[in-house]
């Protein structure tokens, strides 16, 4: 019943793509996901090696028949070195997958046109997440399938150019060839319905994601996000050049303090580590470690199934557009 | 185009002019009201006096609905609000501040009341106390939002509200109109796209530089008018940022509105004294913005001048009468939410 660029390009059922996440986007809630007539990810930071890359892909392909996204995070960090990147490109050719979700650098500063080459030749859909409409336009140049286009509202990273997801995705639009997908403040059928009146081919979601039966993380947390409002998270990390957007917490107050005071990176790398992100989601406590969550919490009330999920947001849209129709003497 | 706004109000699109500053003149208001939309009075820069006559043009210029708003924190304000009530302007859209009284005036003549919120929590109280409809403000907007988006703040009080909510922060074109609608709004209100019109009375050097800025273009920072508040980005804005509170200047700032409100300055410094310390930093920072806004708007100066302005300057690259543009507006807004159906079935 949806037909837009993005279920034309996939053959799904629904234009609602899971967003990555760092320790939950694993093969069975990925699997999840994409069941229920949507996308879903395999996070590749969450594997080290190659082969366990590669189960991984293979895990999730025992569990669905359906695509999915892989998400790259072409970023520097502690654990996930440029060797790690490469490596997940060359897998992800060999394993063939449906398609990819960078974020960070441009693919082709870090691994070269042969990566762009070797990933189209083996057939697999490449989709960058930007903030700015310069990023777009480079994804597009270089043979790009498709953006999606992450507004400040976006738990994260959201680029620093601070636009909303409503601007963005019109400016986007209006600016690109290829496919744009709207990340950001979404988190129900109204919001689908907003992005493809705002000429976007689907959404990107991930916080509303965590509040599901199939994700894989500590109660406590779902129970948060139901609990807590769209102004219940923060950005931090403007002064060290990598902003980020997550559920206000001890941790994050702690670490805007230190921010305040001019305090250094070394300072706050404890503080933001990855591995204590990946406790909190395990033991529940949102005040161990930065939650990464967006503005869209403001509209999360429940724990469905993926699938209760999808559909319920499915048939939003439906009644959203029909009293728009209404409305415009459609 | 009918929605609850439209229909409340008696106008043929529901399309709402933001009160900015020195730019919502009473020319602007009856032009916007004449092109099928409802023209917003901004009166923070006037005096009771002023009010009332720029009420009387309006009437002069135009036999269509129209608004007029008030900025309850301003020195000022209530005694326009009284105003207001006593020439009996259709609507009223009060902000910063509780406007209970103002509900239950105008509505005594069967005049409307809007309130301009950010939060839910506001948004329902003032539902409790019997006002017609919310004006939302994302932070996408110029001036005063806070940091929750249009896209999450629509319809979370879509949801949460019997009363009819107009969107306002980001939106400029049909596609917005078209997703606003999708997210449970009534209507829209338009600052950014409106100042940037043939009739706006904005000075032609910052309707140039709308033109030329993109969506990263502007700044959201407390330090220009102590609350939080978007501007273009300029050098003049990055300044005054970098610069926070003066004092001097708020006390010679201060002196002006004083002379323009028509009250001796020594009342006005002396009601602003006993207001309390946040309050006087408050109304001390808002007189240096007050001072850097009129001179960006009146003069065109962008050296000293400061410009409000909204993300969607990025998206504005004409200008068009207000008539044309409120005509384009409604035919991509259907043809957006044509698409949308088509998407769907």
């Amino acid at each position: 019943m949806f037909k837009t660029a993005i279920t034309e390009m996939f053959g799904v059922k629904y234009p609602i793509i899971c967003g990555a996440m760092m320790w939950l986007c694993k093969p069975k809630m990925c699997a999840a996901v994409s069941n229920a007539g949507g996308i879903g990810n395999l996070t590749a930071a969450n594997y080290e090696t190659a082969d366990d890359f590669r189960a991984a892909i293979r895990e999730t392909r025992k569990l669905t028949d359906k695509p999915f996204f892989i998400a790259i995070t072409l970023l520097p960090s502690m654990r996930i070195t440029p060797e790690h990147h490469k490596m997940y490109v060359r897998v992800c050719a060999e394993e063939k997958v449906d398609g990819i979700e960078f974020s960070g650098t441009p693919l082709d500063k870090v691994a070269g046109m042969e990566a762009v080459e070797l990933l189209k030749n083996a057939g697999v859909r490449m989709f960058h997440k930007v903030g700015a409409v310069r990023h777009a336009l480079h994804a597009q140049k270089i043979g790009f399938d498709g953006v999606y286009a992450a507004g400040i509202e976006e738990g994260g990273h959201p680029l620093n150019d601070d636009v909303t997801t409503m601007v963005l995705t019109r400016k986007m639009v209006s600016s690109l060839k290829i496919p744009v997908v709207s990340v950001g403040g979404i988190a129900d059928g109204s919001g689908l319905a907003a992005a493809l009146a705002l000429g976007a081919d689907g959404v990107m979601m991930a916080s509303r994601f965590i509040a599901t039966k199939e994700c894989e993380v500590h109660d406590n947390i779902k129970q948060e996000l139901i609990r807590r409002q769209e102004f219940d998270t923060v950005i931090y990390g403007k002064s060290i050049g990598l902003q980020g957007r997550g559920l206000k917490s001890k941790v994050l107050e702690e670490v805007l303090a230190i921010e305040a005071r001019h305090g250094g990176f070394e300072e706050l790398i404890p503080l933001l580590s990855g591995q204590k992100v990946k406790e909190a989601w395990e033991t529940g406590d949102v005040d161990y470690a930065p939650l990464m969550v967006g503005q869209s919490i403001g509209l999360i009330n429940d724990i469905p199934t993926c699938a209760e999920l999808m559909e319920r947001m499915a048939a939003e849209a439906k009644e959203h557009s029909a009293r728009a129709a209404k409305l415009c003497g459609n | 185009m009918k929605t609850r706004i439209t229909e409340m109000v008696g106008i043929k699109y529901p399309i709402v002019l933001s009160g900015m500053s020195w730019i919502s003149t009473p020319k602007m208001v009856a032009a916007v009201s004449n092109a099928g939309g409802l023209g917003i009075l901004a009166t923070g820069p006037l005096n009771a006096e002023q009010t009332r006559e720029s009420i009387r043009e309006i009437r002069k210029l135009t036999d269509k609905p129209f608004g007029a708003n008030a900025s309850l924190m301003f020195p000022g304000a209530a005694e326009n609000a009284k105003v207001l009530l006593q020439e009996k302007v259709p609507v009223i859209n009060f902000a910063l501040g509780k406007g209970d009284w103002i509900v239950k005036e105008a509505h005594k003549y069967g005049g409307k009341v809007f309130a301009t919120v950010v939060n839910v929590k506001h948004a329902k109280r003032a539902q409790d106390f019997g006002t017609d409809a919310v004006i939302a403000t994302g932070q996408e907007a110029a001036a005063h939002g806070e940091d929750v988006t249009s896209l999450v703040l629509i319809p979370h009080l879509a949801e949460n509200l019997d009363i009819p909510v107009i969107a306002a922060g980001g939106f400029a074109d049909g596609r917005g109109i078209a997703a606003a609608l999708a997210l449970g709004a009534e209507g829209v209100a338009m600052g950014t796209r409106l100042m940037t019109t043939k009739e706006s009375p904005l000075h032609d050097n910052f309707k140039k530089l709308t033109l030329e800025k993109d969506v990263y273009d502007t700044l959201f920072s407390k330090r220009f008018d102590g609350i939080l508040c978007r501007v273009m980005k300029t050098d003049a804005a990055k300044h005054a940022i970098k610069k926070g509170l003066s004092w001097p200047a708020a006390f010679f700032n201060s002196q002006d509105i004083a002379k323009q409100m028509g009250v001796p300055y020594f009342k006005l410094f002396l009601g602003v004294l006993l207001s309390g310390y946040k309050n006087a930093r408050q109304l001390a920072f808002m007189a240096n913005a007050f001072k850097a806004i009129r001179v960006a708007t009146e003069n065109g100066d962008s050296k000293t001048g400061v410009l409000p302005v909204g993300q969607v300057q990025g998206l504005i690259h004409d200008q068009p009468t207000v008539a044309e543009l409120f005509e384009r507006i409604m035919k991509e807004a259907k043809s957006a939410q044509a698409k949308v159906n088509a998407a769907l079935d």
